[in-house]
């Protein structure tokens, strides 16, 4: 059927760009917390600059996806694909301005001496780059199991966010002088926490994708 | 397998294991259904599924073609239509609208009041024939059809585009004050404009009447209609809410067929 391959070409093209769009969320992660871990301000500056192709992919994404709707009509699995490429579309966004947060606390952190505790943010954003791709190849083989083992990894991320907020708390009040940098540091935990529930979002949109029933997998 | 509609109140049609036969070949097989009141069922399958055959059986439409034979159970209102019925008076109280509009060769008013005349309406006195003129235009009005056909009452129906057409024929269904409509691809020769008006009407028609529609205009069932049945070779594969059925079917094979993956 003629109709059916024209949409199959489409949604593969519009997967395409999902996955392009995964992997530059990725890479803005993994940079934004190498400048906070090396003070490198060139970098961060780069992140800054690099989120307008991620914002500009979304936006093609979902005017491809709407134009589908539109012409295509889908129903049922289908009609599931493209709500879920939407999410998908929207949490990566979300993700990509996290690390741009990131990369602006590492230009406001830069120039002194950094925190101890920027070796857990780096082990939180190791964990959540795994957790970006594993979201986006759970959604492009539309692996619902693998969707759960990927948004179990925001556990991990949770509990390293509380130690921070812990160990930050503990640092103020023994250096109230620190305060300000280091509630900067409270923040870039903060986005790091924030864009594993983004990835979870995911997740959670993928087993809706492959099971058609609405799950929490963030307790 | 959810169900919209009123499921407490005692369903309209309550179709048990129906087998249907042309001679040898079997239309329809073991065919369960129940249909709630006041709501309006669609019926989706490609050419061939025994969809409409199905809903002739609902008024026994079959009856007319040789070498049917039906077993099974079909209740209208708790009552075996194929037992001690009077055909002619289940079939006033379930009309049937075809996927051509079939007006006669008469004026407008002629064919909406066709139809109580058959069923012994008399226009004598002048009282009788307000109570008729009543009745037309009601009918009409219920139609969506008579602010658009009030001035040509009594000019030809043959005149009349083919959506007015078809919604005469509605009117002509429903001047005998039916209780059931069916539908056999209704619009399926209509403009986007008149299948529109037609889809907005059968909302307006639902609160009294019991609506089942056959379709191939797959968006026009998720439109349309609260409850879908999905025919293929003769068997109801799947029946659930419009909503179950167009956004998450448990069966592959309807899955596959409103998708378009069949062929």
């Amino acid at each position: 059927m003629q109709t059916r391959i024209h949409f199959i070409e489409e949604l593969s093209r519009l997967n395409h760009d999902i996955l392009a769009m995964g992997t530059r969320v990725e890479e803005a992660l993994r940079r934004a917390v190498e400048a906070l871990k090396t003070q490198n301000v060139e970098l961060a500056k780069e992140v800054k600059a690099s989120d307008e192709v991620i914002n500009a992919l979304q936006l093609k994404i979902e005017d491809q996806a709407a134009v589908l709707i539109a012409t295509q009509q889908p129903v049922a699995r289908d009609l599931r694909e493209l709500v879920t490429v939407f999410k998908v579309a929207d949490n990566l966004e979300r993700a990509g301005d996290h690390a741009v947060h990131l990369a602006k606390a590492a230009i406001k952190l830069s120039g002194e001496p950094p925190f101890r505790q920027i070796d857990r943010l780096a082990r939180m954003a190791e964990l959540e780059c795994g957790m970006v791709r594993g979201a986006v190849e759970a959604y492009l083989n539309q692996d619902a199991q693998a969707a759960r083992r990927v948004a179990a990894v925001d556990d991990e991320v949770d509990a390293e966010h509380k130690q921070v907020v812990r160990e930050v708390l503990e640092l103020m009040k023994e250096r109230p002088e620190q305060v300000e940098r280091a509630s900067r540091l409270l923040n870039s935990s903060g986005y790091l926490e924030r864009l594993g529930d983004h990835m979870t979002n995911i997740c959670e949109a993928v087993v809706f994708l492959v099971e058609g029933s609405h799950v929490e997998l963030n307790e | 397998m959810a169900l919209n509609g009123n499921s407490s109140a005692p369903p309209k049609f309550d179709v048990d294991g129906l087998d249907l036969y042309y001679g040898q070949t079997q239309a329809l097989k073991k065919v369960t259904m129940k249909v709630a009141p006041n709501s309006i069922t669609a019926l989706i399958g490609p050419s061939g599924c025994g969809k409409s055959t199905f809903l002739r059986v609902l008024d026994r439409m079959n009856d007319l073609i040789d070498n049917v034979r039906i077993e099974g159970k079909v209740l209208y209102e708790g009552t075996d239509i194929f037992g001690e019925v009077d055909v002619i008076d289940l079939r006033k109280k379930i009309g049937m609208v075809f996927q051509k509009p079939n007006p006669f060769p008469m004026s407008v008013f002629d064919n909406v009041a066709y139809g109580p005349r058959v069923h012994g309406m008399r226009a004598r006195s002048a009282a009788e024939r307000r109570a008729l003129a009543e009745l037309v235009d009601r009918s009409l009005v219920n139609a969506a059809l008579f602010e658009e056909v009030k001035d040509r009452l009594h000019k030809s129906a043959l005149g009349l585009s083919g959506g007015q057409q078809q919604r005469l024929c509605i009117a002509r269904v429903l001047a005998v004050e039916p209780d059931v409509l069916l539908m056999d691809e209704p619009t399926s020769a209509l403009d986007p404009i008149s299948t529109s008006k037609i889809e907005t009407l059968l909302d307006e028609l639902k609160s009294r009447y019991t609506i089942v529609i056959v379709t191939h205009n797959m968006q026009q069932a998720g439109r349309v209609s609260d409850n879908t049945g999905f025919f293929l070779h003769g068997e109801l594969v799947e029946y659930a809410s419009t909503k179950e059925i167009f956004f998450n079917p448990k069966d592959e094979r309807t899955e596959n067929y409103i998708s378009g993956r069949f062929g």
